[in-house]
């Protein structure tokens, strides 16, 4: 999946802890904000499951993130989200723009707000997600040298 | 919402990808402390590494009896605990056993049906002599040996969480390659989320549970497994009846319990029991509580999990035996 986004900060600061909560936040919104509603389960569930533990949800700067979601292989997904962190929490979910039109599509509002209800759609830890290979764990490092500050 | 920063280390150890966070002052000292005691376990508890108590345990069976760490004897007398409680479905001498699988899978077949008898005549953990008194741990027959595969990590886990405590921390995880134990809640007293892993879906989570200060495993058959070329999957947990890789319709079981040793160990016991036996075998651990699920990603979850465990989508049930 490729993403583009871009970030603004009220504080005016750029940190890359903004960038990745705004990917991580569109990404999962992007993919429930643009469905159909035959699909709109299937998404939910997708979206639940979705191990977004590389983002430290008791670490959230407070400004204002716009990201984009680039829609898939045929672009139907393409949307843009602002995204309001106050006080530490997510605080407002606002869609500003979508590929697709109001036809056969599903409001993103409750999405929204069960994000922002919730405030839980990572988890701290996965159980049973062993990995053997050494090859993976760079990978691994990866990730969490992302989400340290 | 707590300002503390966690502090995360991730290192490969145990043959897997060891993780700890740790949230709170003291968390740097406590990261290597926690790294210098997984590697002194290691040393203790390994059967590949030469000179550790269950690799001399091994060289002696059938010889005599090995004198071995306190520490040892505990976690060899849990193990046969567990192992009698589970009548066999974990038993911690099944390494002869699970080494033609382990060679069945570099080579992706199957292996014969008189290696799998041979290997399985060694296996029988009652024949573990432990003397308390000598502190000596003997196998009476060459050929047997000890692995403690199957609980090490939680071993570690423990102990791991135990170093956090004496450097003052009261908030962390421990996660020994899908292995997670928990101490305290995060900061602030929410419980930590814990997923379970997909058990079809890598990088998806199939639930979640909430948990503080208890450990929380889970067996699968897409760990450590091999798909022949007819595309028969072969995996690690091995049924001591038959000799081969269990097949009683359940993929995933996780076990949430106090003691990391009791839910590594009670995660595979239960795997291998299948589920009604395994609910069973579960109710004679009342502070353990597991969640089950089958061929068909049916999810079964134990009474004392209602409320606690979110699905991602699959339909649960709820364990009435």
């Amino acid at each position: 999946m490729k993403i583009r986004s871009n970030t603004v900060n009220k504080e005016g600061k750029k940190r890359k802890m903004g960038w990745i909560i705004a990917l991580s936040i569109v990404m999962v919104l992007g993919i429930g904000a643009s469905v159909g509603l035959s699909r709109v389960f299937k998404e939910h569930r997708e979206i639940k499951s979705l191990p977004l533990n590389r983002v430290d949800f008791s670490r959230l700067k407070d400004g204002v993130y716009i990201g984009a979601y680039e829609g898939g292989m045929y672009k139907w997904r393409e949307n843009k989200v602002q995204v309001t962190v106050s006080g530490g929490k997510v605080a407002d979910i606002k869609l500003l723009k979508a590929s697709f039109n109001s036809t056969g599509t599903t409001d993103p509002a409750p999405l929204y707000e069960r994000v922002i209800d919730r405030q839980s759609l990572l988890v701290d830890v996965i159980s049973g997600a062993t990995v053997t290979s050494k090859g993976y764990l760079q990978a691994v490092e990866n990730a969490l040298l992302q989400a340290a500050e | 919402m707590s300002t503390q920063a966690i502090r995360r280390s991730v290192r490969y150890g145990m043959s897997t990808v060891i993780t700890h966070g740790v949230y709170g002052t003291g968390a740097e000292q406590a990261l290597a402390a926690a790294e210098k005691e997984t590697d002194r376990l290691e040393r203790l508890l390994s059967r590949f590494l030469p000179g550790s108590d269950v690799w001399r345990i091994n060289q002696n069976a059938g010889r005599e009896p090995v004198s071995v760490e306190s520490e040892t004897m505990e976690i060899l007398k849990k193990a046969v605990w567990l192992a009698e409680l589970s009548r066999g479905a974990f038993d911690i001498t099944i390494a002869p056993l699970s080494d033609i699988w382990r060679a069945a899978g570099q080579d992706k077949a199957v292996p014969d049906g008189a290696a799998i008898r041979r290997a399985l005549s060694f296996v029988d953990y009652s024949n573990l002599k432990l003397d308390q008194h000598a502190m000596t741990a003997f196998l009476p027959r060459a050929g047997q040996a000890v692995d403690l595969g199957g609980i090490a990590k939680g071993v570690a886990a423990g102990r791991v969480l135990d170093v956090f405590r004496a450097y003052g921390v009261a908030s962390a995880y421990t996660d020994f390659g899908g292995n997670v134990a928990t101490l305290g809640t995060k900061p602030g007293g929410a419980p930590w989320t814990v997923g379970i892993r997909h058990p079809r879906c890598e990088g998806s989570i199939i639930g979640t549970l909430s948990v503080a200060d208890r450990s929380v495993v889970t067996s699968g058959d897409y760990q450590r497994c091999f798909l022949t070329p007819a595309g028969q999957r072969y995996h690690h947990i091995l049924d001591v009846k038959t000799g081969y890789p269990t097949d009683n319709g359940l993929i995933s079981v996780t076990v949430i319990s106090a003691c990391p040793l009791t839910a590594d160990a009670l995660s595979t016991a239960l795997f291998a029991a299948g589920l009604e036996k395994g609910a069973r075998l579960l109710k004679k651990i009342p502070e353990a509580h597991a969640v089950f699920i089958d061929t068909r990603l049916n999810v079964f979850i134990s009474q004392g999990l209602i409320g606690n465990f979110q699905s991602a989508g699959q339909p649960v049930k709820i364990l009435s035996f």
